[in-house]
């Protein structure tokens, strides 16, 4: 009886954590989605923006919010570095260099953060880590809570952003129609630039919760995170926020079950698994976008 | 001397990497797997010769089939995914086999002593070549005799219908299905000649290292192994050999005063690189200047 | 020599193509036109293989290949050109042709007829008026020297039947011209043709008999002067106007 009930809490732990996987699947979706290519360096550049609020730190002793804001704010800049450097003089006909760009940025945004802290751990302020809310048999950790809430307003501020502001209906039609935008008068590097500024800032705050959540912040984290982030993306489905929103939260939960059952060595194999029966059984992933005729 | 030698064996074994991805590529799949099919060449020929006293050839011949075979029976699946869901397939797979690869343990005692892989530590005393006396110079005819050996054949299938096949593939596969193309046959084809190139890089590998563990065969490795085709240019096998020197020979051992620095540098070099020359160094154009200079030594002036 | 019988294709709610049957006979130009949106395409993508039929057969001299994968139909005996150019744009001229050359015979016609697939390649090209760019990446070919290549490209995979897509859009009067000429060659070679088209001179001046779509059922069939006369193809291409002169 014990064990069910355990096994339940590492299962909504892993919900709370897994919105953060969500955000960074929505990162990766959104801009596969307007931009049809993918972003390696997204996860890497959302613990970059983590790590850059801690500079913050250095020279006030900000609030934790704030220290969150300021991870959201690097996480932009890194954006719009990634989007000039990888995307902009590309050639839109060449996937594979843009892929091989982003992945060397992957590189340099992980090495320039092993260099700057020689490899240290950091400390990364959290909100609420004291706090545990207690329900019955369950309790949940405060700031998991926090981060899950806060995961969810950011999400509901991008829908809003791309569901009801003019920016999002550019993006949104430079997504299906590029050209058709354009003759629109809708200026593509603009709506792109934008693109990869709000889900830059997105990600940078995915990363401060991450940070938060764990405790520390470390250049370890960069690489998992971008595997677990793109499989995130392809179960939800590409291009779909529901679905990379659903698929976060269930791969949050997933880890842990399997971290629970088979322990912390065996847990991504798992993962894997999943990814792989998710590929066989629905390759479309929970909410495969429209498919045209043509 | 040694130095060189030893430079020598490490572009080698880069370039077998390499072409294994070189090959995949040409069909239109980026394959993120080659360093798992390496792993498994690596991990398959050490047993081979540490538990199983076989010969070296034995050993990475058998890793390469090994990993070979792993490869088509990944190359069906990977069929039904596209573009960077293939990415992500292969990533997942190349994790899976590296933390398969963290908790595979198999010793055995030989001459009183335990060996073979341990899981987390890793595999260690591979050392087939300085027990069997084999030279540094000898290794490194060895690890070249192969992957010439490979050069050449990639280079010839290169210029025969199986390469404008492939990369007919590639380019278009509605139209190449159109005129009669098997693109199932092709893709999973391609697949397993990666895997077994990767294979034997692999098997070599782990008898020019000696101890090898699941940490070294990551998506590090199988990012570099996508890297030397796509910044060679993926017009000709020999760009991938041109990358692998220029990326070991001058970034990692002729910056080697930079120190920890280099791999921040090859980051920065990769964005430089695709934001300079997209289609690699050796892409079709500079093939054909290459080929009228040639040409003309040929002819004298015409 | 390709038998057309009951053919469906339904996708989701939109019936695309809702029961069509034509035979072309061997040796035959058969035409097959009708306004936009009346199936034609989505036909030339079943009897390819590209797309499969929610119900019907077709058949290549008796033989049953609606099961078949493209490159199966094309062992079978049906090649095809595209309605968009789809070349191998970074492969050259010749590679072009290479790559659709899939007769079986394995190590000993690998080692046997280089030579021979050397001539026969280039006389392929010599026909669609290649030979000088034979080296040439077909990405950097002409507008009209792609289509040249696409046809010959359907024509080096050696089908039985020759399907060609709206071989003759963005054509001037002289190109069509020409390639009136060189479907007429290729009938005399003993290539079976399927044309689909809109281009009326081309349409009318080569084939042998048409059938005509519309909403995804077939109209009419005969000769080109049946169907020019033939009151619901005018009706169904200009509507019901008893002024109209029609296709001349």
């Amino acid at each position: 009886m014990l064990d069910i009930i355990d096994a339940a809490q590492a299962v909504v732990d892993g919900v709370l954590f897994g919105a953060t996987y969500a955000i960074i699947g929505i990162g990766f979706t959104l801009i596969f989605g307007v931009m049809h290519k993918i972003n390696m360096s997204y996860a890497a550049a959302s613990i970059g923006g983590a790590y850059g609020s801690l500079i913050l730190l250095q020279f006030v002793d900000a609030p934790v919010l704030a220290v969150f804001l300021a991870a959201g704010f690097c996480g932009g800049v890194i954006g719009i570095i990634v989007y000039y450097a990888c995307f902009r003089f590309l050639p839109l006909n060449n996937p594979l260099a843009t892929l091989m760009s982003t992945v060397g940025m992957l590189m340099l945004i992980d090495e320039t953060i092993s260099h700057v802290t020689t490899g240290v751990p950091l400390q990364y302020p959290a909100m609420f880590s004291n706090v545990t809310i207690d329900i019955g048999q369950f309790f949940l950790r405060g700031d998991l809570v926090f981060t899950f809430v806060l995961a969810c307003l950011a999400t509901v501020a991008l829908l809003l952003l791309l569901y009801r502001t003019k920016m999002g209906i550019a993006t949104r039609a430079v997504s299906q129609q590029q050209v058709a935008a354009q003759l629109c008068g809708i200026g593509i590097n603009r709506v792109n630039a934008l693109t990869f500024l709000v889900t830059g800032v997105l990600g940078g705050l995915a990363g401060a919760l991450i940070g938060a959540s764990i405790g520390i912040l470390s250049p370890m984290l960069v690489l998992p995170l971008t595997v677990k982030g793109l499989i995130v993306t392809v179960i939800g489905g590409l291009g779909s926020i529901p679905g990379a929103i659903i698929a976060g939260l269930m791969v949050g939960a997933a880890e842990n079950i399997f971290q629970f059952f088979r322990g912390v060595s065996e847990r991504d194999i798992y993962v894997m698994l999943l990814l792989f029966a998710f590929l066989v059984f629905r390759p479309g992933g929970i909410f495969a976008p429209p498919q045209g005729r043509d | 001397m040694d130095f060189y030698a030893g430079l020598a064996q490490v572009i080698g074994i880069h370039t077998l990497l390499g072409l294994s991805a070189y090959c995949v590529l040409l069909t239109g799949q980026v394959s993120i797997a080659q360093a798992g099919f390496f792993a498994i060449g690596a991990y398959t020929a050490g047993v081979m010769t540490v538990i199983g006293d076989a010969h070296i050839l034995t050993a990475i011949v058998t890793g390469a089939a090994a990993a070979g075979v792993v490869a088509a029976l990944i190359g069906f699946p990977a069929l039904r995914v596209r573009g960077l869901m293939l990415v992500v397939a292969t990533v997942a797979f190349g994790e899976a086999v590296r933390l398969l690869f963290f908790n595979f343990t198999w010793r055995v005692e030989k001459d009183g002593v335990m060996v073979g892989p341990t899981g987390t530590e890793g595999f260690r005393q591979i050392r087939y070549f300085p027990e069997n006396g084999w030279s540094t110079l000898d290794v490194t005819l060895l690890i070249w005799a192969v992957t010439a050996l490979v050069l050449a054949a990639l280079w010839w299938m290169d210029r025969s219908r199986a390469g404008a096949v492939l990369r007919a593939t590639g380019a278009d596969e509605l139209a190449a299905q159109s005129v009669g193309v098997s693109i199932t046959a092709v893709k999973v084809s391609a697949m397993a000649i990666g895997g077994v190139i990767a294979g034997l890089g692999g098997g070599l590998y782990a008898h020019v290292t000696t101890h090898i563990e699941h940490a070294q065969f990551g998506v590090m490795l199988a990012t570099f192994a996508i890297a030397y085709p796509i910044l060679g240019g993926l017009s000709s096998v020999f760009g991938t050999v041109l990358a692998v020197i220029f990326v070991q020979g001058f970034l990692i051992e002729g910056l080697r005063f930079m120190g920890d620095w280099r791999n921040l540098l090859f980051g920065a070099l990769i964005v430089l690189a695709m934001n300079l020359r997209p289609s690699g160094l050796l892409d079709a154009q500079g093939l054909r200047v290459l080929g009228n200079l040639f040409k003309r030594k040929e002819r004298g002036h015409a | 020599m390709l038998e057309v019988s009951g053919l469906v294709k339904h996708f989701g709610g939109v019936k695309a193509v809702d029961g069509i049957d034509f035979t072309v006979q061997a040796g035959e130009i058969f035409g097959l036109i009708g306004p936009n949106g009346s199936g034609k395409s989505t036909t030339v993508n079943l009897v390819c293989g590209v797309f499969a039929p929610t119900a019907g057969t077709i058949r290549i001299e008796g033989r049953d290949i609606t099961r078949l994968q493209p490159h199966g139909r094309v062992a079978a005996g049906i090649a095809r050109t595209f309605q968009n150019i789809r070349l191998f744009g970074e492969l050259t001229v010749w590679e072009n042709l290479w790559v659709a050359d899939n007769r079986q015979g394995g190590i000993r016609r690998w080692l046997a007829s280089g030579q021979r697939i050397r001539s026969e390649m280039g006389e392929i090209l010599e026909f669609a008026g290649l030979a000088h760019r034979r080296d040439t990446l077909a990405g950097a070919l002409s507008f009209g020297e792609q289509r040249r290549l696409e046809l010959a490209r359907a024509v080096a995979a050696r089908p039985r039947v020759l399907l060609l897509d709206e071989p003759a859009a963005g054509m001037n009067l002289e190109e069509v011209e020409q390639l009136r000429q060189r479907i007429l060659e290729l009938r005399a070679r003993g290539l079976t043709v399927l044309l689909v088209e809109h281009v009326m001179e081309l349409v009318m001046g080569v084939t042998d008999r048409i059938a005509v779509l519309n909403f995804g059922r077939k109209i009419a069939e005969g000769t080109p002067s049946q169907i020019q006369n033939d009151p619901l193809v005018r009706e169904a291409y200009l509507g019901v106007n008893e002024e109209a002169d029609a296709a001349h």
